[in-house]
């Protein structure tokens, strides 16, 4: 019994703080200031006030909390990436978050389902292969499957996929997890709060000031903050913070779409995805099937809907699942996806003293949400990258030294 | 509820009974009837439960502007039942129902109510230990309808439409501007969603005209889903998706009502006044026998008039407003004896003895505009009516970048910014008198039509296109026309209660306390309530909550409703299925010309990209790998026949063609012979290998190439930017359709085609590497020499309809020599034993030609290539990883593709190609390697599936006939 | 979907199109620094803005410059792909040559 839920009964007012403290003005300077209250900006500031004993922060918003990405993708956690920088990496976060509601005192619903990853082809299996390796060396529990271990875990599922793309096996993934996206920015922004970080919604930044090759300072909407650190955490959002200073990256921005289904019965227990045809599946804790496909194909700072996409995902979800026919999309959305040339973010500290980036999340930044907050805190504390991160430096670029997370991405004959 | 008599019902044929089931039990209903109108004319005290409290409901809107009436029919879930007809047999049943809707088990949930406020599900079950037992129980609660999982596939066809004006929705005001727009010489499309189109209260004979115009196709049973770039708009019918592209887009779908706020507002028998008459008026059903209304608006008094026209009794009218309605419909009312009770509010619904409205509690409004909670006044009732007001249907008109504004007087949001070709009309554009709707959607239609049309007016327009008659004058949003006396929405039709139930959103059980405690929790901006709280999130996506909600919002925050701004408007406007979206799903798949020869031959096929290929040819009494490594000896043993023809195969033709692939590919082809093949490796601007292929010059001033099967489109693609960015002289022809090709190759390859062609085939005319031109077979061919299995053979290239011809020869020639055809498996066999590596499997997204052991293909010394400038950085950098040759010793365990290559604990690379050898009676493989490593001689140990380490040896890549003694002359006979 | 006016073949649906992304001159490579030529080969212009961008009819196979709004997908001008070679001008509002008078501007793009 969640004993709890009696205090909501006892008492005739509703017993319950606010999460998020309203503040009426922006102080004259923060030791650190980060741009962005979505999952990572709100993470970093958890843990700094946590971990690193700096309250001192203000985290400028300037939409609502949690309204970029984080409110918007397909709430996916996995760890089963190619390369060992991504594998430890995730697989971090992936620890991190076990104990999140916990550390929060909030459910997230965090609900390890178990993913695969379906292969349709030769070298997709190849590729599956090869993760479930990588995987398994660094004690991530994934396996290749063949096509019979499919079809007993997803009994449903169209192995033939319409008939046009038969499903040889998967990368299966047990740790493959969902969860409330909204709830974990929440979490972090109360955790944040209540340790003194100032959360400014509706506040948004137009220039960052720099003297003598460090940053002094940053403009907002709602006047100027002196400060010594900044945290650029804001995602598709990144190439016109970073146009501030000056500071060019690989990163391209893309819109990321999204849709849902009405709430239905629960029948889909873990999380689908499919390479070849580009589509991705779960069921929430509503009921409702929340499926993703693959990136837009030009660059757009819009976050429209397009008719093609829904009919698109809608024909290869009928391909996988033929008998959702009569099962109703509710909904389209989208994000903007800053997306790098390696399938890795970029994180860490930058020419620009004092500055500190956390971007480069195309589809990939939501489960690494925990992970981001822990290294990038250390990093912001201490002026050094934090190991884990040392792969997605911003300069691998220059020297060639790009991470081989597409590096699957291969080209059959 | 129950059903009138004959002739109530203007949908209804009363001469076509049916019979249908709902819970199990059968009732009667009509044709004409809907689901919702059959149960409700049955008496059938309520419907359905409710989301989270499981609360007994009935129909509210009957418009599909809430979900109390979902049902699962005849297997299909959350189906509409106000809005979809009866069928004779249909098995209908309750959703989200735990032992039927009777005796629905979770309907305890509504006791614990106190229990579970908003957001109570974040507040508890997360405890380590025990949220596994609670999710399972929220899984087991959660969801709505249930999906058949055995359900066949319906593929549904679609449609695209073309129009110059789509007009939405088919009220007076749309009627209107359809009418203006095909005045005006415009092709129109009128859609509504309602299942057959009555006007809504338009003149009869505006009615009757839109029908009968040539030039607009009236639909009813369409829904307006989405509008999407360039005014696109999905409109979705029951059995099609239709993408209709218009030149401009008339909005007159109207205005959606909202309910009144008070406890036990979501009683069975509590409903909204427009949605009872169209019960009555359409399918014969009176809403109750003593019915309440609680009215804030002129729409109240005239819902009286019409149900008291069929016979049913209004007992009284709850007036929430101070001040009387005036005006001939209200002194109607009162010539009825209707006692209108003045400057009330309703309180709370009383519930009956078997769960539907008995009575209402009113209490008197003062001054302030709250509520004297006192002394309220009973109302015995079985019905209560809400008209207290209205929010614009404008969903559609927002995605297409439509801004609105809150209009203090209308109470309402209304348009105030359109973009060029969007145009708004009717109530949705905040204009409700009858009269003036019809003269709102003539100027919208007026207006639309002439979207890229010019003025007849102007003296300099003489020759522009032209509509008959120029446009009316913009009026749309002036206020006055909009608001004349009219009050059409109560500015807070809301009213707390202590002990809660009073609902705003009845899709997700939300009161007005857990809008306020979410608020109070922080999550006061518009999004942030509606994340937190879900209010809005439901099926009916806030269709009857949102408005409520934002005055609720704007309460707490003490600020006016225009400071929080509307959460975003998204596609779908209604539901719509996947099947329709889906459509018939087309999945093309493109074959070569000699497929037939290949299933004939008992080929296995695999997908090759959009291709299928040939894996290897099943023979009976063989295993795959038997049959495999058969096809691999015939090569290297007589002759072997494959089908390449899914390369891509491309010309350049022109002077520059030579100076086009010495810059996009790798190596120097401008000094070619002509009449000689080379490799070609392609690069990308980053230096990484993306395609290879062989080039071959036909004459001085045309080459022939091939690419990678996967690559063909994308090269292609490229090739032809660069052209055009470089500009030079010469021009690209894509043939790999038009093409069919063979590999033609083993020992005896040339003896048996010397008997089939013209072309000299001996050592010193057609040497290794060489391309001839010439007749096999009788067909037009081009032979090229060249070593990719690493036998003497033919690759030869034939117009596509000759290739089953050409493969039909060239098989029937080699049998008596032992030929087998052989297919992709058997190749990457024989490739692997010359060490060749295939782009995509040995190399990988980031691999450079340092790594790859391919630097014999590149010739820096040229002036420019791509990749050129990246190379020179990448020789200074070093390698990351060698691609290397393995030995296995012959072992049991043979490691697979991708296997990890350990070395000290640590990934030291991965086996990307391995294949047991019969020629070399050993296994082999290539691997990428850590360049520490990449020494021949080098053990290496191959970690395999259960974990066990293989050893390994690095070799020579090349390892069949690495001196390439199989090409030189007199090789073969 | 969206409509993008083909300066060879007229309004077609954007599906019909491959994005090239933008037109990038490039230092001279012959010259330029190792720092220079990976900045071109991997750094972008990532914010919003006007961009010319190489598009694609790919049943036609006809390559062109499209002048686009990135922020409100609105083709403000088209030009042949030599006039890459002989100089763009810089990337300003035009008199459009294609959809944006046509049509009209399409929606700003929503930031929430």
């Amino acid at each position: 019994m969640p004993y709890r839920l009696l205090r909501f009964a006892l008492s005739r007012k509703h017993p319950e703080p606010r999460m998020f403290t309203r503040h009426d003005s922006l102080k004259a300077g923060y030791d650190v200031v980060i741009i962005g209250a979505g999952g990572h900006g709100l993470a970093a500031a958890y843990y700094l006030s946590r971990d690193h004993g700096i309250r001192n922060v203000a985290v400028l918003e300037k939409g609502y909390l949690g309204g970029g990405n984080t409110g918007r993708n397909t709430t996916i956690i996995r760890s089963n990436y190619l390369t060992p920088e991504g594998v430890r990496f995730y697989d971090e976060s992936v620890r991190l978050w076990q104990d999140l509601a916990v550390d929060f005192d909030l459910n997230l619903f965090y609900s390890t389902r178990g993913h695969y990853t379906l292969a349709h082809t030769d070298s997709a299996m190849r590729t599956m292969r090869w993760r479930a390796e990588v995987n398994k060396h660094f004690g991530v529990r994934s396996e290749a499957v063949d096509a019979a271990f499919v079809k007993r875990g997803i009994p449903s599922i169209d192995m033939s996929c319409g008939g046009h793309a038969p499903i040889l096996g998967a990368l299966f993934h047990e740790p493959g997890a969902i969860a409330r996206h909204d709830a974990v920015a929440w979490g972090y922004g109360r955790g944040a709060d209540r340790r003194g970080v100032e959360i400014h919604q509706q506040t948004e930044v137009t220039g960052i000031r720099v003297q003598g090759g460090r940053v002094v300072g940053v403009d907002t909407t709602r006047g100027h903050i002196a400060t010594s650190k900044v945290l650029c955490a804001v995602a598709g959002f990144t190439p016109r913070i970073l146009d501030m200073i000056g500071l060019r990256t690989p990163i391209y921005v893309h819109p990321l779409q999204a849709m849902v289904s009405e709430p239905v019965k629960p029948w889909l227990d873990p999380i689908i995805v499919s390479g070849s045809l580009h589509v991705y599946v779960s069921q929430t804790a509503r009921g409702e099937l929340v499926m993703g496909a693959s990136l837009d194909p030009y660059e757009l700072h819009s976050t429209r809907s397009t008719l093609d996409f829904v009919e698109g995902l809608s024909s290869h979800m009928l391909d996988l699942f033929p008998f959702l026919g009569d099962v109703k999309v509710n909904r389209q959305w989208a994000g903007l996806a800053d997306m790098t040339p390696d399938f890795a973010p970029i994180m860490g500290v930058t020419p620009l003293e004092g500055f500190y980036l956390d971007a480069g999340w195309g589809t990939w930044g939501f489960k690494a949400t925990p992970v981001c907050g822990k290294t990038m805190s250390h990093t912001v504390a201490t002026g050094r990258n934090h190991p884990l991160i040392e792969g997605f430096s911003l300069d691998r670029f220059a020297h060639y030294r790009l991470t081989g997370e597409k590096g699957a991405a291969s080209v059959g004959h | 509820m129950y059903r009138l008599e004959a002739p109530a019902g203007d949908w209804l044929d009363r001469s076509r009974p049916l019979r249908f089931a709902f819970e199990g039990r059968e009732y009667p209903g009509y044709a004409g009837d809907t689901i919702s109108s059959a149960l409700a004319a049955a008496g059938v005290p309520f419907l359905a439960r409710s989301f989270k409290y499981h609360r007994p409901r009935s129909i509210l809107s009957f418009a599909d502007h809430d979900s109390n009436t979902l049902f699962q029919v005849d297997g299909v879930p959350n189906v509409r039942g106000d809005v979809t007809w009866l069928r004779e047999g249909m098995r209908v049943s309750a959703i989200n129902t735990f032992g039927g809707l009777a005796g629905d088990k979770a309907r305890v949930l509504d006791r614990f109510g106190r229990l579970l406020p908003v957001g109570f599900y974040y507040k508890a079950f997360h405890g380590r230990r025990l949220f596994p037992r609670w999710e399972r129980m929220f899984r087991a609660l959660t969801g709505l309808g249930e999906v058949s999982l055995n359900a066949a596939r319906q593929a549904t066809p679609k449609r695209h439409g073309f129009c110059d004006v789509l007009v939405i929705g088919a009220g007076p005001s749309g009627l209107s501007a359809a009418m203006a727009a095909a005045d005006n010489g415009a092709s129109v499309v009128l859609v509504d969603e309602a299942l057959k189109i009555s006007g809504n209260g338009a003149p009869p004979a505006l009615l009757a005209a839109v029908r009968g115009a040539a030039s607009i196709s009236l639909r009813p049973a369409t829904v307006a889903a989405g509008y999407y770039a360039d005014h696109c708009v999905a409109l979705a019918s029951l059995d099609r998706l239709t993408k209709m592209r218009a030149k401009a887009v008339v909005f007159a779908g109207g205005a959606i009502e909202q309910p009144a706020v008070f406890r036990n507002n979501d009683l069975p028998g509590v409903m909204l006044a427009s949605g009872a008459l169209r019960l009555m008026e359409r399918h014969g059903v009176a809403p109750g026998r003593r019915v309440v209304v609680v009215a804030a608006n002129l729409e109240a008094y005239e819902a009286c008039a019409r149900l008291g026209a069929r016979g049913v009794t209004v007992s009284a009218i709850v007036e929430w407003r101070a001040a009387p309605e005036n005006g001939p419909a209200a002194a109607a009312c009162i010539a009825r004896g209707i006692p209108v009770i003045q400057a009330h509010a309703p309180y709370e619904a009383i519930r009956g003895p078997d769960g539907t409205v008995a009575g209402l509690l009113a209490v008197p409004v003062n001054a302030a505009g709250g509520v004297e909670s006192g002394a309220p006044r009973r109302i015995d009732c079985d019905a209560i009516l809400m008209s207290v007001g209205w929010a614009p249907a404008a969903q559609l008109l927002l995605q297409a970048g439509g801004r609105m504004r809150f209009s203090e007087a209308l109470q309402q949001f209304v348009p105030q910014e359109l973009p060029p070709g969007i145009f708004a009309a009717g109530r949705l554009n905040g204009i409700y008198d009858l009269e003036s709707r019809l003269g709102d959607g003539r100027r919208a239609g007026s207006a639309a039509a002439h979207v890229g049309f010019s003025a007849a007016s102007r003296p300099d327009a003489a020759d522009e296109p032209r509509r008959p008659t120029p446009p009316l004058p913009t009026v749309g949003f002036d206020e006055e026309l909009r608001v004349g006396e009219r009050r059409p929405s109560h500015p807070f039709p809301i009213v707390d209660h202590p002990d809660g139930k009073n609902f705003v959103d009845f899709d997700e059980d939300l009161q007005v306390k857990d809008l306020e405690n979410a608020a109070q929790e922080g999550f006061d901006s518009s999004e942030l309530l509606k994340r937190y709280s879900t209010v809005g999130m439901g099926p009916s996506q806030g269709k009857h909550s949102n408005m409520n909600a934002l005055r609720v919002l704007a309460r707490f925050r003490g600020v006016g409703v225009e400071r929080l701004g509307l959460t975003t408007a998204r596609p779908m406007y209604h539901p719509v299925p996947m099947k329709l979206l889906a459509g018939r799903s087309f999945h093309p798949e493109r074959r070569t010309p000699i497929d037939a020869q290949h299933a004939a031959l008992g080929a296995v096929w695999m997908p090759a990209g959009n291709w299928r290929r040939p894996e290897y040819y099943a023979v009976p009494g063989e295993s795959r790998a038997e049959s495999i490594e058969a096809e691999v000896h015939a090569v290297r043993s007589g002759v072997g026949l494959i089908d390449v023809g899914t390369l891509g195969k491309i010309e350049v033709h022109g002077p520059d063609a030579g100076e086009l692939l010495d810059r996009v590919y790798a190596g120097k082809f401008s000094g070619l012979k002509i009449g000689m093949t080379r490799y070609g490796l392609m690069l990308d601007e980053s230096g990484v290998i993306v395609d290879d292929g062989v080039i071959a010059r036909l004459a001085a001033e045309l080459y022939y190439f091939t690419t990678t099967t996967g690559g063909s489109a994308t090269v292609f693609r490229e090739l032809l930017r660069l052209n055009a960015l470089w500009g030079l002289n010469c021009a690209l022809v894509n043939v790999t359709g038009h093409r069919a090709a063979v590999n033609f190759t083993g020992p005896a390859s040339r003896d048996v085609l010397r008997a089939l062609t013209d072309v000299d085939l001996g050592d010193a005319a057609f040497p290794y590497l060489a391309v001839r031109c010439g007749d096999v077979a009788g067909v037009p061919a081009r032979l090229m020499r060249v070593g990719f299995v690493g036998e003497l053979g033919y690759e030869i290239h034939v117009p596509a309809g000759f290739g089953p011809t050409l493969w039909r020869a060239l098989y029937e020639a080699g049998r008596p020599r032992g030929l087998r055809a052989f297919g992709v498996e058997a190749q990457r066999v024989l490739r692997l034993e010359k060490g060749h590596f295939i782009v995509g499997q040995d190399t990988d997204g980031l691999t450079d030609p340092f790594e790859a052991n391919a630097m014999w293909a590149v010739a820096m010394q040229k002036p420019f290539f791509v990749g050129q400038r990246s190379l020179k950085i990448l020789a200074a950098r070093g390698p990351r990883q060698k691609l290397v040759g393995v030995e296995l010793a012959e072992t049991a365990r043979l490691p697979k593709e991708c296997h990890l290559i350990i070395d000290q604990g640590q990934i030291a690379g991965r086996i990307t190609s391995i294949a047991r050898s019969r020629a070399l009676n050993k296994s082999i493989g290539l691997a990428m390697l850590s360049p520490e490593l990449a020494q021949v001689g080098r053990d290496i140990q191959i970690r395999i599936e259960d974990g066990g380490m293989v050893g390994g040896r690095v070799a020579a890549a090349i390892f069949y006939d690495p001196e390439n003694r199989r090409q030189k002359p007199g090789a073969a006979a | 979907m969206k409509i993008m006016v083909c300066p060879l073949n007229g309004p077609r649906p954007v599906a019909e199109f491959a994005y090239g992304g933008e037109v990038r001159r490039g230092p001279d490579p012959d010259t330029c620094s190792d720092a220079e030529w990976s900045d071109h080969v991997f750094n972008r212009s990532g914010s919003p803005g006007l961009k010319y961008e190489w598009w694609c009819h790919i049943a036609s196979g006809f390559w062109f410059v499209a002048l686009r709004d990135t922020t409100r997908d609105a083709v403000l001008a088209t030009y042949r792909a030599d006039a890459v070679r002989r100089g763009l001008p810089p990337a300003a509002e035009e008199t459009a040559t294609a959809d944006a008078v046509r049509r009209g501007l399409p929606p700003a793009g929503d930031a929430t």
